[in-house]
């Protein structure tokens, strides 16, 4: 079946058989490979996307569910001339360490930053909650997600 | 890094469709190709930002004691850093490994006829077909694929190479494997036991054991004024990196084979690839990426000789990567202890003398219980004076899955129960619980349990740090 | 009702493999324009090692952490390493790229040192230039005497190093011996809130003070104290693999529970201020032992918050409730 979306601002299409995750439409067929598969499930968040500006676990959403919808990845945040301040501030404070959540973990805070750009700690921790992290203990992740967020507000209250 | 190779792949398929009228059944292409993606044209660069300003402390002068910024820190953030998953070659197909139910049983046989005859599968290995089948950091008692018998219910006994990664995952189902189950034993302690079931037989379950003696600790005990003794258990635990482990392999026109993985540690890795497989070092190339999470898990080969054989066979890259079930069922994992605890005192809260009994669930294979067993062993005292020991550590064979490194090696496990130890000791004697710590703590000149004399040593210093930053004198209840 | 209780652990932990060799080599290249590329055979797990590496050579030849460029993981053009493990990177690799850095740095004061009129011995690498010891003011940039020793006296300035910690091995009978070259040395202090009727315990706050001798880096130090906590708050109170007939019951992330954001207490992280003349500038190591005391000190605050001794691991709140009532029954 052919899905078409639009992914990171563009129109993209792909023929798939019907059982293709989200996911793998995007790793496989869109080599757009900064979501991730840590589970396949729904339960480590490696592969959240935002979807109509809400982040879903891709693995568990058909393609097919996605067709005509807006996608937006972890690739779709930065542009040729500037990171956005989640993977600034995430880079500053070395929030990450070996990286795999890393994609799932910024747009899961965007999707919140998004709608709430001054959040509080426990709001960021349950925006985050789906998230795994093995490495970090989300002290420096959460950190980079407050400070994005100041930068988020004082540009908007500039412009 | 070539990332098109789905594409690639599919329409070689398609190829075969039109010139490939005599393929074998199994490799025929279905009529409707099941995965045809509609190549869009896309403006966005792949690689970007490309001309930021370096942060200033990366530039600062001297380097150490900067916290300076990790240059794949940025990389992470972009979804840019690419995984051993993210990889994609010309041609590349994928395997899966069909693993034991039973946690110990004997092969009675393997036959793999029928899933060969799959749609998309283009091999099949048991470990028979491995040349050396068997691996190992310390004792190499763990075979690559489970030929003769199974140990515990995950030790991998076929593999599949195909197409698509669902398409090996459906031959799997496919293989017969005939088991005679044998009598298994998971407990550590049942284990132990003289007429327990033996894992590798004839071999007897306790494979390592290890003493450290110092002064007379029976001696010590009598003399005390208070001896304590309590027996603490800990459980199995799992590495969960985020990424699960994945591996490619591939060869060349001069017979070398190539392989990308999650390894952590590639030189090691490379030794125990040129065993496995029976050809010199210098033939093997072993290149790691940036590994998602390891702590422990990702320091011995899994997958990689039998990609790399399957790779053989089929003359094309194969990749494999776990899943979320193979990472927990087949992985290594932290081991399980159970600790006895006797310890002599004075009123004062000196310890006098302590007697340690260590058993450690090695499960199926040895891994690196060894190195477990020794640093747990060594730490089993804490970091305290104490003039008169005896610790006995002994490592056995269970029918469970594997327990290897995990951060720490046993050390967790042992403070657990030398710092539970310690508080219990400090409330009976009315003692602070930092006060009793202090009290034994080691200083600078200290000897070890081993007759070590140490140096550098900051216990002390870490104590009271710790106690001034949380206000423990304050925060008395 | 909930009970609040503090309790502390303290811990040792070796760095390197127990006796056994473990080796590690490096090779550092300075190029013509002062930068630098540093091959190691280790492999980035996360921890940053390579980042805490590059700073090692850096500070070594004197220029900055962006100046040396890390090149890692590869059999084919790396030096060996006995690998990210037994946190033994940043004392052994670290203590091999400062052999290789200082061959190189050798090759530069023999060429700076005729520019300069100086002996080399009267040199120092530093702030990206070579100068002669007690006059920064007599200097060439290091990008100077790189190409000056590369392009005109045809020497490059390339060095290659190894190092295996000494160890002593151990009595069979009695366990005597030297099994590691160090330890490093740590405190942690658990707050937490114990629900006496349901058992339910909350890690609140927890502060960590780590000896890891010189932190090379701060603040990947910190990040692998918190992330040590976080596994250790796992092991104390959520992670187990069950198993039923010799099978796992729980091979899954929806069944096998680990800290999740929601479930991290507040962390108030120090270094202890610690030295080690055997290790590079300083420095020991901080991977494992940010793990090792959490789980004692969580289960001394459960002690001190409810009066009950938890024996084995998890600390569930099953396990901790059956617990209070089995002490209030006796
Ligand atoms: S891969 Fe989707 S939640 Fe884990
Ligand atoms: S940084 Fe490794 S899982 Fe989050």
């Amino acid at each position: 079946m052919i899905v078409k979306l639009k992914v990171n601002g563009e129109i993209r299409s792909a023929d798939v058989s019907p059982e293709t995750t989200l996911l793998k439409l995007l790793r496989e067929h869109l080599n757009l490979t900064g979501a991730k598969l840590g589970c396949d499930v729904g339960d480590c968040g490696t592969c959240t996307v935002i979807v109509d500006g809400k982040s879903v676990n891709s693995c568990l959403m058909l393609a097919g569910r996605a067709s005509g919808r807006e996608v937006t990845t972890i690739e779709g945040l930065a542009s040729s001339e500037q990171l956005h301040p989640l993977q600034e501030t995430f880079e500053e404070l070395g929030a990450l360490q070996c990286g795999f959540c890393g994609p799932g973990m910024i747009i899961s805070a965007k999707a919140l930053l998004d709608k709430n750009p001054e959040p509080t700690v426990f709001e960021v921790r349950d925006a985050l909650s789906g998230n795994l992290c093995r490495c970090t203990g989300y002290t420096k992740i959460i950190e980079a997600v407050l400070d994005a967020g100041r930068i988020m507000s004082t540009a908007e209250a500039k412009s | 890094m070539a990332t098109k190779t789905k594409e690639v792949l599919e329409s070689k398929v398609k190829d075969s469709e039109i010139e490939d009228l005599t393929a074998p059944d199994n490799l025929k292409v279905p009529a409707k190709p099941a995965l045809k993606p509609v190549v869009v044209p896309v403006d966005k660069p792949v690689v970007y930002p490309l001309d930021l300003p370096e942060s200033e402390i990366r530039l600062r002068t001297p380097a150490v004691g900067q916290r300076a910024s990790r240059p794949d820190g940025r990389l992470h953030g972009l979804g840019q850093t690419q995984y051993i998953d993210d990889m994609t070659f010309p041609h590349m197909i994928f395997a899966k490994i069909l693993r034991s139910e039973h946690a110990h049983a004997k092969i009675l046989s393997i036959d793999t006829s029928e899933a060969e005859t799959m749609p998309g599968v283009l091999a099949t290995l048991t470990g028979a077909e491995i040349p050396v089948n068997s691996f190992g950091p310390t004792l190499q008692d763990q075979p690559v694929l489970a030929n003769e018998i199974v140990r515990h219910a995950g030790d991998g006994v076929a593999a599949v190479a195909a197409l698509t990664e669902q398409q090996a995952s459906d031959a799997l189902s496919k293989i017969k494997v005939k088991y005679k189950p044998l009598p298994a034993v998971f407990d550590p302690l049942e284990a132990i036991k003289d007429d327990a079931p033996k894992v590798h037989a004839p071999r007897s379950n306790i494979y390592a054991s290890k003493t450290i003696k110092k002064g007379d600790v029976e001696k010590a005990l009598k003399k005390s004024d208070q001896v304590f003794h309590k027996q603490f258990k800990t459980q199995m635990v799992e590495h969960v990196p985020l990424e699960p482990h994945s591996s490619v392999a591939m060869w060349d026109a001069n017979g070398r084979v190539t392989i990308y993985s999650s390894l952590g540690r590639i030189t090691l890795g490379r030794d125990d690839l040129a065993r496995t497989l029976g050809k010199p070092m210098n033939k093997i190339r072993l290149v790691g990426t940036i590994v998602g999470g390891n702590f422990g898990g990702k320091n011995e080969i899994t997958t990689e000789p039998i990609l790399a054989i399957l790779s053989k066979k089929t003359g094309r890259p194969v990749k494999g990567t776990f899943t979320r079930g193979d990472e927990f069922i087949s992985s290594t994992t932290r081991h399980p202890f159970v600790m006895d605890y006797t310890t002599g005192v004075k009123k004062d809260g000196q310890i006098l003398g302590r007697k340690i009994r260590l058993v450690l669930d090695g499960g199926s294979y040895c891994s690196w219980t060894s190195t477990t067993l020794g640093k747990g062993g060594i730490l089993a005292a804490g970091p305290y004076d104490i003039a008169n020991l005896l610790v006995e550590a002994h490592a056995v064979y269970t029918n469970k899955t594997t327990t290897g490194a995990m951060r720490g090696f046993g050390a967790p496990q042992v403070c657990f129960a030398y710092e539970s130890h310690m508080d219990d000791m400090a409330h009976a004697l009315g003692i602070d619980p930092l006060e009793m710590r202090l009290r034994n703590a080691f200083n600078e000149g200290s000897v070890s349990p081993t007759g070590q004399l140490l140096q550098s040593v900051a216990i002390k210093e870490s104590l009271q740090q710790a106690a001034e930053r949380f206000g423990w004198k304050e925060s008395t209840k | 009702m909930k009970k609040r209780g503090r309790g502390m652990a303290c811990m040792w932990y070796p760095i390197g493999f127990t006796v056994a060799a473990n080796p590690s080599a490096a090779t550092v290249k300075v190029n013509t324009d002062g930068t630098a590329t540093l091959l190691t055979g280790t492999v980035e797990t996360g921890q940053g090692a390579l980042t805490v590496l590059g700073q090692i050579a850096a500070e070594a030849l004197g220029i900055a952490t962006d100046d040396v460029h890390v090149v890692s993981a590869d059999t084919d053009t790396t030096p060996m390493d006995t690998g990210a493990i037994a946190s033994r990177t940043t004392y052994v690799t670290g203590n091999a790229v400062i052999k290789a850095a200082e061959q190189a740095r050798e090759i530069l004061f023999e060429a700076a040192a005729p520019m300069l009129n100086v002996k080399p011995e009267q040199l120092e690498a530093r702030d990206r230039k070579i100068q002669v010891l007690g006059f920064p003011q007599q200097y060439k940039t290091i990008g100077e005497v790189a190409h000056h020793s590369e392009i005109v006296i045809g020497r490059p300035a390339i060095g290659s190093g190894s190092y295996n910690p000494p160890t002593v091995e151990m009595d069979p009978e009695t366990g005597q011996g030297k099994p590691f070259s160090t330890y490093v040395y740590a405190t942690q202090i658990a707050d937490v809130e114990v629900d006496d009727e349901t058992g339910e315990v909350e890690v609140l706050r927890i502060v960590a003070a780590h000896d890891c001798g010189t932190p090379i880096n701060p603040m990947l130090v910190e990040g692998q104290i918190q992330g040590g906590i976080s596994m250790g708050v796992g092991f104390a109170l959520q992670e187990e693999i069950l198993f039923k007939d010799g099978k796992q019951v729980n091979p899954n992330l929806t069944n096998y529970i680990m800290p999740t954001s929601l479930d991290m207490p507040e962390l108030e992280v120090e270094m202890v201020d610690n030295y080690d003349p055997t290790g590079p500038f300083g420095a020991k190591g901080a991977g494992e032992p940010t793990a090792v005391p959490t789980a004692a000190a969580i289960m001394n605050a459960i002690y001190d918050a409810v009066g009950v001794r938890i024996t084995s691991l998890p600390a569930t709140s099953e396990k901790v409730l059956s617990a209070i009532l089995e002490q209030k029954a006796a």
